[in-house]
């Protein structure tokens, strides 16, 4: 989100973006997934006891279409950059996919060795990382392009 | 890869921000061609040359065989 804030692309090629400038699915689908997903999380986890089942898979499924809208709003700001932000872009992940692969392989390693409790070390807790390996990948690329 | 894109574009009087206009690409990715940290595609290296008006080996010299 902070890189598309940062970084211009078409049809606004100046360096400095605004908000607004955002494709609006962007711009709403960020804010609309992080509540829903965070409400969500904090009602499903303050309340183990309540209704079962389908009626809890269906609450965790909500911010799905938030999300969902999110992705088609990064897919236009992709469409919208131009062939060196898209590099950068593919140098980020090109960074951030083995060291995701690296900490998920270790991570089932040490489950195997020693069972993980899951209060800490649910999926819940592990996709934070792979936004963390994602923007260490952004920064190392970026870095690379930056103005001289 | 060399270029000749810094100079080109001072002798027209053009910012990095102008160019960069002219071409649909960011000022970001003009500055980083220019300083030889970013290869450009091909078909953005042909739009170059044909907006400052020259064979495209008069802008960009690759490695030498």
């Amino acid at each position: 989100m902070l890189y598309y804030r940062l970084v211009p692309a078409n049809p606004a090629m100046s360096d400095r973006r605004s908000l607004r400038t955002l494709h609006p699915a962007l711009l709403w689908g960020f804010p609309l997934w992080a509540t829903t997903y965070f409400a969500v999380r904090v009602w499903l986890e303050g309340n183990p006891g309540g209704p079962d089942g389908a009626a809890r898979v269906a609450v965790a499924l909500l911010p799905l279409p938030f999300f969902l809208l999110m992705l088609l709003g990064l897919i236009r700001e992709l469409g919208r950059m131009d062939e060196m932000h898209r590099r950068i872009q593919f140098e980020a992940l090109a960074i951030a996919f083995p060291v995701v692969l690296v900490f998920l392989m270790t991570l089932g390693l040490v489950e195997v060795a020693r069972p993980l409790d899951p209060r800490n070390w649910g999926f819940r807790h592990i996709w934070p990382f792979l936004i963390l390996s994602y923007s260490v990948g952004l920064a190392f690329a970026m870095r690379r392009y930056r103005d001289q | 890869m060399k270029t000749r894109l810094k100079e080109l574009r001072a002798d027209r009087g053009w910012s990095q921000a102008e160019l960069a206009e002219r071409l649909g690409v960011s000022r970001q990715t003009v500055n980083s061609i220019e300083t030889e940290r970013y290869e450009p595609s091909l078909s953005l290296a042909f739009r170059i040359a044909r907006l400052v008006g020259l064979p495209i080996e008069d802008v960009f010299a690759g490695p030498e065989a």
